[in-house]
């Protein structure tokens, strides 16, 4: 579903010879599954999920990166979003002057139009954004509020599961959505995983910690070091990481 | 009478036409020749750096005045009570005065004093023959809003006074709209007074043509617990500045100034305003957001002014500039003048461009580049236009940006 080739990303200057980030890195997650990537601060985590989202200045110098087949590199990060590409970002920004629901749903029918589906009436999408932010544990006066202006850093990553459900992406790469959550909020990013889990849907799960993985089963678990991925296994590879930390792997790379 | 010393073509023009006039009295005479001293204001001159209109206007001298196309207003669905004033004319509304209210065309009462060497409103006070005169009578709360519009056609050159007067513990909202289409100059000065308990909310649209060039100027005084609000929408022209001056007279009277800018091309606008405080206990809150693209200007210039005599003055300025390209400007100078000792003052100005996090934020969520750049532009505005009470007054505030960034 999500196959990513040999991928190299230096992220620095304009002119694109700034430092290489991603080193080669080759992943691929089939659908129906879960995969987690875990590794050390600055192995370059953020940047493959700012890589595979298009964001301007994360261009790949070579490789590829396929949705079902086809390559999204040349698109724009919106056409990779109708495509059915979500990122939930690790610092989810606060945009003061925009009005939370107007965006939600502004962003959704520009995603449905971009495939060609008709536009979520107003009516439907109360009714849907209601019972999702009721599954993420946001009530309606955040709702009502300018995108997460005021909101504590947990109360953010909701709304990124808020909008991970409301989108019911293709493929999500979730970018450190643990960081910053007690357990009740792992839980709840646990549930929204599982009841999107699905045949013709996929997750890459970006994290540090072992801990959210007790919420949501990977079916592999990668290591990045240095700019690829190092090691391959089952969700057995996290937990012994947990045990043994990176040190291993830092040296390898 | 004083001639002006070198004077341009279109300082020329405007002393024959003064020259030619049947009936000027002695107020005028004097304004005249006050004028003839200072000439156009031009960048050497203190306050008028950034916006030098003798630059603007020296260039050619001044064509005909042409009847202008009126076309409906866009607050036309809040069914106001309508003066138009056209190349300087005034027109009263065709029906009778509503209860609670008086109105008439009035010989002009010239200027306050602290305008006596503003150049341009010592020669609104040469020219202006006649004024438009609206008092809104003792404790009424006038619920139907009022629309001044002020609309110009041809390159001539025009001028116009009014003259508010909210009588004690009065209420009402004034629209007034400048809709000059031509290369024309036009010079607007208001004399307001908002007296004791009295609420006066005042929003100002300006939506000329880009080769046209605005002046106004709004004067008002404050007595004991009034309430001033004022919001400010300027798309620009070749130069548009709105200058507001307020003076709180008498303790307890609050004011808000708060105005945008939507700038392209080669439009200028600029907001320029000064809080005079005489009495202890007023406030006053100023926001100013401008956005600038293209080679378009933005200019803000604000001036907290506190006597001696106004302690516990709370006044907060703030200006943000957004710069949409590289040949854009921004201008601004917030100042602050304080002579009490026990005051809170406070101001601060930013200049930027739109922020790239948030625009790739937006986009991963599917929208392109056009309505991401246009939803955070929005937002940046939306913070004057949510600020105005009325809610259908808002709203067609909100539809003047939305409109302005579909279009630009």
């Amino acid at each position: 579903m999500l196959k990513i080739e040999d991928l190299h990303v230096a992220v620095g200057n304009e002119n694109g010879d700034g430092n290489e980030i991603l080193k080669g890195l080759s992943l691929e997650v089939p659908k129906g599954e879960v995969h987690a990537i875990m590794g050390p601060n600055g192995s370059g985590k953020s940047t493959l999920s700012y890589t595979v989202a298009g964001r301007d200045g994360y261009e790949a110098t070579s490789g590829d990166v396929l949705l079902d087949g086809q390559s999204v590199m040349g698109l724009d990060p919106d056409e990779r979003a109708a495509k059915g590409l979500f990122l939930s970002f690790q610092h989810p920004m606060e945009i003061p002057g925009v009005q939370t629901m107007n965006f939600i749903r502004t962003a959704l029918n520009a995603q449905r139009k971009a495939r060609g589906e008709g536009e979520v009436s107003a009516a439907d999408f109360i009714r849907l954004i209601r019972e999702k932010a009721k599954l993420v544990g946001l009530d309606d006066a955040k709702l009502k509020r300018q995108f997460n202006v005021g909101f504590s850093g947990g109360e953010k990553k909701r709304m990124e599961m808020l909008q991970m459900a409301m989108f019911e992406p293709r493929f999500a790469i979730m970018d450190e959505t643990d960081s910053g959550l007690d357990i009740d909020a792992l839980k709840m990013v646990g549930a929204v995983v599982n009841e999107l889990r699905g045949p013709d849907r996929g997750f890459l799960v970006i994290t540090h910690y072992q801990r959210l993985l007790d919420y949501i089963k990977p079916d592999a678990v990668h290591v990045l070091a240095g700019g690829r991925i190092v090691k391959s296994g089952g969700p057995e590879l996290a937990v012994e990481l947990e045990k043994s930390g990176y040190d291993q792997f830092i040296e390898a790379a | 009478m004083t001639a002006l010393a070198n004077p341009s073509a279109f300082e020329a023009a405007i002393e024959a036409a003064y020259e030619a006039r049947s009936k000027t009295n002695e107020r005028q005479a004097a304004a005249f020749d006050r004028f003839a001293k200072l000439g156009l204001p031009h960048r050497r001159v203190e306050g008028w750096k950034w916006s030098d209109v003798n630059a603007v206007l020296r260039k050619d001298a001044p064509g005909e005045v042409e009847t202008p196309e009126i076309e409906p207003s866009p607050f036309a669905a809040l069914e106001p009570l309508e003066f138009r004033i056209v190349n300087g004319r005034i027109d009263l509304p065709k029906e009778d005065a509503p209860e609670g209210l008086r109105y008439g065309v009035m010989d002009p009462v010239g200027t306050i004093d602290e305008l006596e060497n503003h150049p341009i409103a010592t020669l609104n006070v040469a020219m202006t023959r006649k004024a438009l005169g609206i008092e809104v009578l003792d404790g009424v709360d006038f619920e139907r809003p009022i629309l001044i519009r002020h609309i110009n056609g041809g390159a001539g050159f025009s001028f116009a006074q009014s003259m508010l007067r909210i009588a004690d513990n009065a209420k009402v909202q004034i629209i007034e709209t400048y809709e000059g289409e031509g290369a024309g100059f036009y010079s607007h000065l208001c004399h307001m007074v908002v007296r004791d308990g009295a609420e006066f909310r005042r929003a100002v649209l300006n939506e000329t043509s880009a080769e046209n060039v605005t002046h106004a100027i709004c004067a008002a005084k404050l007595d004991e617990k009034a309430k001033f609000y004022q919001t400010g929408l300027s798309t620009g022209g070749r130069l548009s500045r709105h200058e507001t001056h307020v003076h709180f007279w008498a303790p307890g009277s609050s004011a808000s100034m708060n105005s945008a800018s939507l700038l392209s091309g080669e439009r200028h606008a600029d907001f320029t305003s000064e809080a005079l405080f005489r009495a202890p206990d007023c406030a006053a809150a100023q926001l100013h957001k401008g956005v600038a693209k293209d080679r378009a200007r933005n200019v803000f210039q604000g001036k907290f002014n506190v006597l001696r005599a106004a302690q516990k003055t709370d006044a907060k300025m703030t200006a943000n500039a957004l710069l949409l390209s590289d040949g854009a400007e921004a201008n601004h100078k917030p100042e602050l003048e304080i002579y009490a000792d026990d005051v809170e003052c406070a101001h601060g100005s930013t200049v930027g461009a739109l922020d790239d996090d948030a625009l790739f934020y937006l986009r991963q969520r599917g929208l392109d580049e056009a309505s991401a750049r246009a939803l955070l532009v929005e937002a940046f505005v939306g913070e004057v236009t949510e600020n105005i009470e009325d809610e259908g007054l808002r709203a067609i505030f909100a539809a003047r940006v939305s409109d302005w960034l579909e279009k630009a």
